[in-house]
């Protein structure tokens, strides 16, 4: 909580424009606060003078808009600063984040919250923290500069304030440090298990250990409250020396001014003060302290914006080098292919022959590593064993249709070349795909998608991956699922959709579906 | 707390209300008060003692200048002032914290006492952050609270210094006062809440396309579509931004508005007292304490912007509900009837059929977890959707298809089944699983830590722990859902293996769904739904 501005890690090191901008307004904020003095010390100063006590009033009116203005700007600019950095922490993760997050399917929860949860987290940080840390570097400087031109004494009274304020704070720190690292890890296992309790309940309930639990929630919340008040008893200090100083400089500014104004100072006047510069002095020892009241306040924003930049820092996988493309396929044969995640193997040593044509269904129980086998004929996982021989001499490229197929605000023949294509291409995959419904309902393949899909229903989504698929013109079809979740009329339309595809390119399938299965021309069942 | 009779719903309101009034949030709401008086006093007194020295210097009446008592007041009242705002956060954050360890412990009793199916739509998806967050809502104000009583205080004290320079000048001061907070919940209502309410959607927006694209990522990837994919999200992302932009503007005016107050009314204050031919000592006391009673308004005005927010999160806490109690019709014997089959107690049987022919929904509809089970089913010639859930408890251990495990040890997720099971009880339920292996490897061993969720478990892990614990419940029928998924052929066999003979031994029924052949050895009769 001291005046130090955080030095942010280098993935986000802002040196933006906006910045500079916010903290400059921070400071243009004093510049109303000398308006606010000059004008109050005229005023007082020369109490019953027309001239000076109505310039005085006129300033003190102008101050409180130069002030709103100044700190409305300065949260305008803070905010710009914010979604600039926000700008670039997206332009550089989500490009990568997208491109490998098949490999990371079972943790889609926590690629979104980086995408979008972690990166929201740094704004408190960028538009608030910052600016005011940059600030508060010079303002009390300049504070004590504006109370010098009034009374030298005074300024000094301020700035050696700061040597009891720095002295406090470090050891006020160091023993909120040490505290909390008795206690954190404590309060950070107990504080989630009300959520996690609750999230169990109907479990808890069927064994009937709802009265057990509850007294357990009860002790722990209990425990909680009382470590974390251990904490807050120690780290309110550190604002209390804040609080204390503050209110400390305001008051040996107010009784040196005053007793040098009655001539009573028990050492000689070091200066010939008058009333004025003495007001002046007064109502600017309240600034002197008010940026590190400031930073203390946006103290959280700067903890939830740091601990976001670490886990940002955290490194992505390279995306796997995409292999070399070519569109003569004859045919592709595994042999003794094995995947792994983590050094532990997830499905193999699979064996298999891929002809140029037909249909192959992989089948087997979730979690055999169906999906998995897909993906590495098509080239996005590095195999753990075993070789994949593409007859022809390279590596083909291959066409991929998932279970919820990517959809993309634009019309349906856009999302339909998302996977390339050319017109006659196009419109011969959405006839293939048996869209052609569709498009007579909606008018035409140029009407528009939002990026939800909204009124797809899950088998035309399933129909517009394929026709992407048959758009691409790669010879080599992977399916996941394609039957899944689909009525059975419609599993039957989609099947036979698949038959006839089958007389021109090679498609596998990975199903649960035992109607797709018997209508596959071959069978790897992984069970 | 260790019997938990079911509540009236008003007990919500009631423990609410008391939370908002403990010893502790008023001795905070105290000493906020007193720290908003000595900040009045503070700026007030010493403007006088400034300006009083001043004219007492000027005209050699020193002696006669009382200079003890106001020098006196400004060093208690900066003393004051740090103690106070020391004491009010202290004991704040003391009283909400008491007070939410029993709002939980509360909701937690209230939520138990209602039947999981008719609670079912509450907890699902992010249910349960919602009323986390609703309780931390409630938190935030309780902390927030003694901004009113300092609000008041230094409030009523700038008045009346400002009385001393003259009735005019504490009428303006009082009337400036006043009006403040009308005059930010206007430019709250202009100019907040509406781009709030935009960036709040469009954030949840973003979050659902997020999710939505990423579930693609096999094809963005196979297609090279990571680059548009991205700025489509960055688009949204922007329209999020500027939404937010302007809600900072909105808030923006409202602290401007707060900013401005002081300067103003101090000026307008000391017009006032001039026009009223105040002396300048009580001029400078009722100006300088305009500023500072200005001040101390700012905290509260904006802890009432978020009174909305709390009082729908009141709401909801308190409109959680109680199960309407009908009679619930008894069971008639223990013969299960599910689709038209019936089976005797310590009879097997396994559901086969395709993915959404209902298997699952038929084994958490008879654990009484969810309702929704397309076929017949019924316990002694009673629709088990009627049956009540505590029969129904008594009755089913349900180790379901994607476990529910809390975060404690490996033993605290264990002895959930059963209040007083001793370590070998553990040890025997982990080896009929066949996770008894895997659980001596873990550093530890019983006494390991799953995090949330027991992130470091396989899927199959998490189902076989899952498995123990019900069969530590002994309850007479045993349901699985998938019991070997994730397991080799041989640790298959042997799991079907050991729990054939622990049914044959305790004579517990077994209701079963497989897509794996193995598991089916264990029953006698089979359902193709």
């Amino acid at each position: 909580m001291t005046a130090a501005a955080t030095t942010p890690s280098g993935s986000f090191a802002p040196r933006s424009a906006a910045l500079r901008r916010a903290s400059l307004w921070w400071l243009a904020d004093l510049a109303g606060a000398f308006l606010f003095a000059a004008g109050l010390a005229f005023t007082i100063g020369c109490w019953g003078g027309l001239v000076p006590v109505l310039g005085g009033l006129a300033a003190m009116l102008v101050s409180g808009l130069v002030r709103a203005a100044a700190q409305a700007r300065a949260a305008e600019a803070g905010m710009a600063a914010a979604i600039d950095l926000k700008a670039r922490l997206r332009a550089r993760h989500l490009p990568l984040l997208f491109a490998t997050a098949h490999a990371r399917a079972r943790m889609a929860g926590e690629d979104a919250a980086r995408a979008v949860d972690q990166i929201e987290a740094i704004e408190g940080l960028a538009a608030r923290y910052q600016p005011l840390a940059r600030a508060a570097r010079i303002a009390p400087l300049l504070v004590a500069g504006a109370v010098a031109i009034a009374s030298p004494v005074a300024a000094g009274i301020l700035l050696l304030t700061l040597i009891p304020f720095t002295i406090g704070m470090i050891i006020a720190g160091g023993a909120a440090r040490a505290a909390a690292d008795r206690q954190l890890t404590a309060i950070g296992r107990l504080g989630g298990l009300f959520a996690d309790r609750l999230r169990a309940l109907a479990e808890i309930r069927s064994f009937g250990a709802e009265a057990r639990i509850a007294s357990h929630l009860g002790q722990a919340s209990t425990e909680v409250a009382d470590r974390t008040l251990a904490l807050l008893r120690i780290a309110f200090i550190s604002s209390g020396i804040l609080e204390f100083l503050a209110a400390l400089s305001v008051a040996i500014v107010a009784l040196y001014c005053g007793f040098s104004l009655l001539g009573l100072l028990p050492f000689p006047a070091p200066e010939n003060l008058g009333l004025t510069a003495a007001f002046f002095a007064l109502a600017l020892a309240p600034e002197f302290y008010l940026p590190m009241r400031r930073l203390a306040a946006a103290y959280h924003d700067r903890q939830t914006g740091e601990a976001a930049s670490l886990a940002l820092d955290i490194e992505l996988p390279a995306p796997a080098a995409s292999p070399p493309r070519s569109t003569v396929f004859t045919g592709v044969t595994l042999a003794g292919v094995a995947v792994a995640y983590d050094g532990k193997v997830a499905v193999g040593p699979v064996s298999l022959a891929v002809p140029a044509t037909g249909l192959i269904a992989i089948t087997g129980p979730s979690g055999c590593g169906k999906s998995s086998l897909l993906a590495a004929l098509a080239g996005l996982q590095p195999l753990h064993a075993g070789t994949l021989d593409w007859t022809a001499g390279t590596a083909t490229a291959a066409a991929w249709a998932g279970q919820r197929p990517l959809v993309m605000a634009g019309s349906i023949a856009d999302n339909v070349a998302l996977g390339g294509g050319n017109p006659a291409t196009i419109a011969h995959a959405l006839e293939a795909s048996g869209l052609a419904p569709l498009l007579a309902a909606r008018g035409g393949d140029e009407a528009p998608l939002d990026a939800a899909g909204s009124g797809l229903s899950g088998g035309e989504r399933r129909r517009l991956g394929l026709a992407r698929a048959l758009a691409s013109g790669r010879p080599l079809l992977l399916l996941d699922e394609p039957t899944a979740d689909l009525d059975a009329t419609t599993a039957d339309a989609i099947i036979a959709t698949l038959r006839r595809l089958a007389s021109t390119h090679a498609v596998v399938v990975a199903t649960h579906d035992p109607a797709l299965a018997a209508a596959a021309d071959s069978r790897l069942d992984l069970a | 707390m260790t019997a938990l009779t079911p509540r009236p719903a008003d007990a919500m309101q009631q423990v609410l209300d008391a939370a908002a009034h403990t010893p502790a949030l008023r001795r905070a709401g105290l000493v906020a008060a007193a720290a908003a008086l000595a900040g009045v006093a503070l700026l007030g007194v010493a403007g006088w003692f400034l300006t009083g020295a001043a004219l007492a210097g000027l005209l050699g009446s020193v002696a006669a200048f009382n200079y003890l008592l106001p020098s006196a007041t400004i060093r208690l009242a900066a003393v004051v002032r740090t103690g106070g705002r020391y004491f009010e956060r202290l004991w704040s954050h003391e009283a909400a914290l008491g007070a939410l360890a029993t709002v939980r412990v509360q909701l937690f009793g209230q939520l138990a006492s209602r039947d999981p199916r008719a609670t079912r739509d509450l907890m699902l998806g992010d249910g349960v952050a919602r009323l986390t967050q609703d309780v931390d809502a409630l938190e935030d104000a309780i902390i927030r609270s003694p901004a009113r009583p300092a609000a008041i205080a230094g409030g009523v004290l700038a008045v009346l210094l400002a009385l001393l320079a003259g009735p005019a000048p504490a009428l303006l001061l009082a009337t400036g006062l006043l009006a403040l907070p009308r005059l930010a919940g206007r430019v709250a209502t202009r100019m907040v809440d509406g781009p709030a309410a935009e960036a709040q959607a469009r954030a949840s927006a973003l979050k659902a396309l997020v999710t939505d694209q990423l579930a693609a990522g096999a094809e963005i990837a196979v297609y090279g579509l990571a680059d548009p994919v991205s700025s489509a999200v960055i688009a949204e992302a922007a329209a999020m931004d500027a939404a937010r932009a302007r809600m900072v503007r909105g808030e923006a005016w409202l602290a401007g508005v707060l900013v401005a107050a002081g300067p103003v009314l101090a000026a307008l204050v000391a017009a006032a007292a001039a026009l009223g031919g105040a002396s300048a000592p009580l001029a400078a006391l009722a100006a300088l304490a305009a500023a500072g009673g200005a001040e101390v308004q700012g905290a509260f005005i904006r802890a009432r912007g978020k009174d909305a927010a709390l009082a729908a999160a009141r709401d909801r806490l308190t409109g959680l509900g109680a199960d309407t109690v009908l009679p619930a019709p008894a069971p008639v014997g223990e013969a299960l009837t599910i689709a038209g089959h019936q089976l005797l107690p310590g009879g097997r049987l396994a559901l086969t059929g395709a993915s959404g022919s209902g298997k699952t929904r038929i084994l958490e509809s008879l654990a009484g977890w969810r309702a929704d089970a397309p076929q017949s089913l019924q316990l002694g010639g009673v629709p088990v959707a009627e049956i009540a859930f505590a029969t129904l408890g008594a009755r089913f251990a349900c180790a379901p298809q994607s476990p529910v495990l809390i975060a404690g040890s490996v033993a605290d997720n264990l002895r959930l089944a059963a209040p007083g099971l001793d370590d070998a009880a553990l040890w025997d339920a982990l080896e009929t699983a066949c996770l008894a292996d895997d659980v001596r490897a873990l550093t530890g061993g019983l006494d390991h830590w799953l995090g949330e969720g027991a992130g470091q478990f396989s899927g199959g892990q998490r189902k076989r722990l899952s498995l123990a614990r019900a069969l530590l419940a002994r309850r007479p029928w045993l349901l699985l859902d998938e019991p070997t998924e994730g397991l080799d052929a041989t640790s298959e066999a042997e799991l079907v293996r050991r729990l054939g003979m622990w049914l044959d031994a305790t004579g517990t029924g077994l209701i079963l769904t497989s897509h794996r052949p193995a598991p089916l050895a264990l029953t006698g009769q089979r359902i193709h739904l």
